[in-house]
């Protein structure tokens, strides 16, 4: 077996074998789950490590024979390019980190190792897959655990009604997601019907989807795979749902699960469906039935032209500004930490918004600097939950006294969320805004990329405001007896944060490897389908790509 | 160019301290402190000797490696090496080490006395970072890196509420400006087509209409970045409140080096303003100097009048590059670093003797008990008034006459200079008078003993450069790279610098010798209230800037409750329950019930296939 195929099969596995565990062997328990994430995460890093990037195209492709329907055109067949390998990588050290923090569950304990292991292959596995059925099926493997897990394992006394809201939302978008999937399917001719992603993104290179197609299939993805990462205003969701989520669980599904969206949208849509993407959204019909007049001619204009990616990168706003001013009001840690977590979505949709090279690399560091930070950051909230029983922000103060390391290790998730320079996330961000800033679309998109900036600046004030509350200043009365970290649980932390820097540190570790990935795809969203690398305004490709829809 | 790895060292060294302090240390009081001495000492030493072997201009200018490089954003980590940059070098490794050393003595007690050197280390690289950067975003990397570093610095205390809000102010200041600043850099990257200084500026001199109708914003949005950080008018709020932080910090930080970043950015960048980005940033610093150096003729804390010092002297030289004189302005950065620092260090040396007493007015007759700390703050002093043949003479004197530079400059500023320079000797003579002369005006002051030696040989090692650094030629060596500063009006400027020294301190003498109390609030009443309150900018910016952010925030949490989530998801939460509700009351479980709703579809389904 190959090292992806491990990756990919030991969680599954391991979760099998868990359930012939008698329950009072919690020990073994344990160990089976922190040996398998280990492993995986070792195997994660030489995967990562062997990834050499010289030109596009996936490595280590694999079929595992057994599973799959020949008949249908389903195999399942697993390889990785710059795009998915680093979010491998990411997605097993988190696991690692979350099988590490799970000390806190003392209640079925069995069940819960399962979900784990299960959620870990899952999410591995979507990401590995390069045939469309698997990478749909294994996420929503991996799906489902998290809502039973906040619906067992959850705390607070919103638990249930978080458990029912972030069930109906992230079926919702799956759904939606599914829709557009078999859409996109459906339009292959039925001879050559195939879910291998790579023969989809061949045929389509060579038959350009209908333009109308293109646009209505981009909007059920755009929708469908916004709802899973909370696009704004399918957001509210995310902050809920974290705040009652056991802690394990925030991490994996905040790290790692709700990437698959972006994934999914950088994967799938972008190359396949931008050239209908870019076609207005609002038919001229349209204005003839609105007082548009109005308003101002350079908003009536942009109004007429605006594409979905021009939509994307407003409503991307709503995520940056806008969750980033309700984070601004949140008493509970929690829900600060998954709003701010919200809102660092939108620098990813933004990337993907701007179409360009360095947008898109930017947004793929995103993901993964956000999958270390947003676990790193659950999983110190989660901590100081276990010892002062409140994450409520008036009731806990002083704490970097108490907790030496713990705090430092807040401060420091809570500066790389502001975006500082030495963490993973700052390159991403930094990129995502120059790639928006020289993108063809436009001086609106220059505007977007200012304001999206200027988000940095109130995740500045919340994450500051929240170390003055809880870290700084003198003991509060509940936080007199807490206890810092052992060495044994700094580990996570430790981990994510050394993941954090050095890609913070070494930038181009990460960006060498997923540049190739990335230059094919943004090719190929620019119409460079004939192989050259250019980049036409806007414009020019709505003619080209109507023209053949409109020869049929 | 010998010894190529030398500057690499020079930099990564101080990190190589804060991580190791950070990491292995932290219990080793003894140990991280020599670590952060040591490497800061040795950072020093090796800058000679670079400096020794390959003169003031290296035959290579820049030193890079490729750090991050996708599509058309490349990204070089590379250093700068240019009389600019190594000049800078020494000034924050020298001065930077002698505050280093003083700190030893003077946060001896601290708990948390290896936190404190790992982040003066982790200061001491971001600030070196910031000096040797050769390209616009790595500046603007290391930029970031220094204010968290004070950040840190000024929260050291941070279990006081005071100093954990100060820090939180300071970042957040800073960051504002910062947005402008990284605006700025997208403008000049898109335009000019690259990032690194030398490239922007190669271009510049080709095709100076390279930023076409851009060019004032670029240079405008620049400007915002050294706003920021050298807390020039209306972002000068964090400075002083940054006081809170112990006072070796606020002599490197927020007096010699970091605050000083900014005027250092605008001389590094000096190629890309125009004339009227010039003139907005002329008036902004002279706006600052007049208004810093008003509020501190009222204050009482003797940390805070400095401060105030310092952001008017920031005024100064902010307003020297606005006259195109950039190398006035580092002249006067440099001069500035030795005797500020000097000052808050000789600050520092009387609150630790008076057990942590700031208030002047608790202080007096500390010339005979503290002979040492006397002598040296009285050097600062003077230099920082401007007496002739100290070193603030000479800086200073190039600003006022280059104030009356005929194309940059006008009468106006000229005289804005010169009442500053008036009102600074004002202010200093007070603190000293006060502080020094008189009667002891409490327990503290008349018990006070001078301070150890790893404390005044600091001192007397600062005020060397203070009192002679005119004699140096540091001017000469700015003018190789930004161009010599020469005006016809050095006379005029002499005569006026000179005779505000003369009047500013013969005011305070009549004021202030041996006062008991100050007499200025009775003579100039709601004036010197007004000083006092540093004119209500705190206020003002609380009821507008901040209740404004709240107030947004206030309504974007609304809207995500009653309309997002109120509306959309419990509307149709709502709807599917009500389909149910509807669904259920056909489920009553009673057989009668189902046995006619049966015959009753029975009887349609035949209606419908027989009554056709």
């Amino acid at each position: 077996m190959t090292t992806l195929t491990l990756i990919f099969v030991l969680p599954l596995l391991a979760a099998v074998a868990l359930a012939f565990v008698p329950r009072n062997y919690r020990f073994v328990m344990r160990l089976v789950t922190l040996a398998t994430t280990l492993l995986v995460a070792l195997l994660a890093v030489t995967l990562f490590w062997r990834f050499n990037a010289d030109d596009a195209g996936y490595r280590f492709v694999t079929t595992i024979p057994f599973l799959g329907a020949e008949s249908l055109g389903i195999h399942c067949r697993l390889g990785v390019d710059g795009i998915n390998v680093g979010l491998i990588l990411m997605g097993a050290i988190v696991a690692f980190a979350a099988a590490c923090v799970s000390w806190e569950i003392r209640e079925r304990e069995k069940e819960f190792y399962m979900l784990l292991l299960v959620m870990t292959g899952g999410i591995l596995g979507a990401f590995a897959s390069l045939d469309l059925f698997f990478f749909y099926f294994l996420h929503e493997l991996a799906l489902v655990p998290t809502f039973i897990m906040i619906g067992v394992w959850g705390r607070g006394e919103n638990k249930n009604y978080a458990t029912f809201k972030i069930t109906l939302y992230l079926s919702l978008g799956a759904l939606i997601a599914l829709i557009g999937l078999i859409a996109l399917y459906l339009q292959l001719p039925p001879n050559q019907r195939t879910f291998d992603i790579g023969e989809i993104t061949n045929y389509f290179k060579a038959n350009p989807m209908p333009d109308r197609a293109q646009r209505s299939i981009f909007a059920l993805l755009l929708f469908g795979f916004g709802i899973l990462v909370s696009l704004w205003p399918f957001h509210t969701w995310a902050p809920l749902g974290y705040g009652s989520a056991p802690t394990a669980t925030a991490m994996l599904h905040a790290g790692v699960l709700k990437k698959f969206g972006l994934y999914g949208l950088i994967r799938v849509a972008l190359p396949l469906l931008s050239q209908g993407a870019r076609a207005p959204v609002i038919p001229p019909e349209a204005f003839a039935h609105f007082p548009l007049w109005l308003l101002p001619e350079s908003i009536q204009s942009y109004l007429q032209s605006m594409g979905w990616f021009d939509l994307l990168a407003l409503l991307c706003l709503g995520n940056i500004l806008y969750c980033g001013f309700v984070a601004l009001r949140q008493r509970d840690l929690n829900l600060l930490i998954g709003n701010s977590s919200v809102a660092h979505m939108g620098f990813v949709f933004l990337g993907i918004a701007s179409l360009s090279l360095v947008g898109v690399t930017g947004a793929v560091v995103v993901m993964i600097a956000h999958g270390f930070l947003a676990a790193l950051t659950f999983g110190l909230s989660g901590y100081l939950y276990q010892q002062t029983r409140t994450l409520d922000m008036t009731q806990m103060s002083g704490l970097l006294q108490r907790l030496p390391f713990i705090g430092a290790a807040m401060v420091m998730a809570m500066l790389a969320g502001c975006g500082l320079p030495g963490f993973a996330n700052f390159v991403g961000e930094v990129m995502v805004f120059f790639g928006t800033w020289k993108s063809g679309l436009g001086a609106a998109q220059q505007l977007v990329a200012a304001a999206a900036w200027g988000g940095l600046i109130v995740g500045a004030v919340y994450m500051l405001r929240a170390v003055r509350n809880i870290l700084h200043g003198p003991v509060a009365e509940k936080c007199e007896s807490v206890t810092d970290a052992n060495s044994w649980r700094r580990l996570p932390f430790v981990l994510l944060l050394a993941a954090l820097f050095v890609f913070g540190f070494f930038p181009k570790v990460l960006t060498e490897k997923i540049r190739p990935g990335a230059a094919l795809i943004v090719d190929m969203a620019n119409g460079g389908n004939q192989g050259t690398p250019v980049k036409p305004p806007a414009g020019v490709n709505v003619v080209q790509t109507t023209t053949p829809s409109e020869v049929k | 160019m010998k010894l190529e790895f030398l500057p690499w060292l020079i930099l990564f060294l101080p990190l190589l301290s804060a991580a190791t302090i950070t990491l292995f240390t932290q219990k080793n009081r003894e140990l991280s402190a020599r670590l952060s001495i040591g490497a800061i000492v040795l950072c020093f030493a090796l800058s000679i000797l670079f400096i020794a072997a390959n003169g003031w201009e290296p035959l290579k200018k820049e030193t890079l490696v490729t750090w991050l490089e996708v599509g058309d954003l490349q990204l070089d980590f590379g250093l700068r090496l240019d009389p600019l940059s190594l000049l800078m070098v020494l000034v924050v490794t020298g001065v930077g080490g002698a505050i280093h050393i003083f700190s030893w003595g003077y946060m001896r007690e601290d708990r948390a006395f290896s936190r404190y050197f790992a982040c003066l280390s982790l200061f001491t690289f971001s600030m070196l970072g910031v000096v040797l950067a050769n390209n616009f975003l790595l500046m603007f990397i290391f930029w970031e890196l220094v204010g968290v570093s004070s950040y840190l610095l000024i929260g050291h205390w941070f279990e006081r509420a005071s100093a954990a809000d100060a820090a939180k102010k300071a970042f957040i200041t800073n960051r504002l400006g910062d947005f402008g600043f990284m605006l700025g850099i997208l403008i000049v990257w898109a335009l000019g087509g690259g990032l690194n200084f030398s490239l922007i500026e190669d271009q510049l001199r080709q095709n100076p209409a390279l930023f076409g109708s851009m060019t004032t914003a670029a240079g405008l949005l620049i400007f915002c970045g050294a706003v920021g950080k050298s807390a020039q008018f209306p972002l000068h709020v964090w400075l002083p409140d940054a006081m809170e932080g112990p006072t070796p910090v606020s002599a490197l930080i927020h007096a010699a080096t970091m605050v000083a970043a900014g005027v250092y950015l605008l001389c590094r960048v000096f190629f890309i303003f125009n004339t009227p980005a010039l003139h907005v940033i002329a008036w902004v610093g002279g706006a600052t100097a007049l208004m810093a150096a008003l509020m501190a003729v009222q204050q009482d804390d003797i940390k805070r009048i400095l401060a105030y010092s310092t952001l008017s002297q920031l005024g100064y030289m902010v307003m020297a590059v606005g006259v195109a004189s950039p190398t006035p302005a580092m002249y006067h950065l440099t001069t500035h670093a030795f005797f500020k620092a000097l000052l808050f260090l000789g600050a520092g040396s009387v609150i630790h003797a008076l057990h942590h007493e700031q208030d002047i007015w608790k202080m007096g007759a500390l010339s005979k008990k503290m002979p040492m700390t006397f002598a040296t703050f009285v050097v600062g002093a003077a230099a920082l008034c401007g007496v002739p043949g100290f070193s603030g003479f000479f800086s200073k004197d190039e600003i006022i006459a280059a104030a009356l530079n005929p194309r940059h400059g006008s009468l106006g500023l000229f005289l804005l200079a010169a009442g500053v320079a008036m009102l600074t000797t004002f202010y200093m003579s007070r603190l000293v008078l006060v502080a020094f002369f008189g009667p002891a005006r409490s327990d503290d002051a008349d018990q006070a003993q001078e301070s150890p030696k790893v404390m005044t040989l600091p001192l007397l090692a600062l005020a060397v450069p203070s009192a002679l650094a005119g004699f140096f030629g540091i001017a000469q060596l700015y003018g190789k790279q930004l161009g010599e500063a020469h005006s016809s009006f050095q006379v005029l400027a002499m005569a006026a610098s000179l005779g505000a020294v003369v009047f500013g301190l013969a005011l305070a003498w009549g004021l202030y010798w041996r006062a008991e109390k100050d007499p200025l609030p009775e003579k100039i009443g709601p004036l010197a209230r007004m000083l006092r309150n540093r004119f209500y900018f705190d206020e003002l910016y609380e009821a507008t800037v901040i209740k404004l952010h709240d107030t947004i925030a206030a309504i974007a949490e609304w809207f995500d409750q009653w309309i997002v989530a109120g509306l959309m998801v419990r509307g149709a939460h709502g709807t599917t329950e009500l389909f149910g509700r509807a669904l259920r009351l056909a489920q009553t479980g009673n057989l009668q019930t189902y046995a006619f709703l049966f015959v009753l579809g029975v009887a349609v389904v035949l209606y419908l296939v027989l009554g056709k």
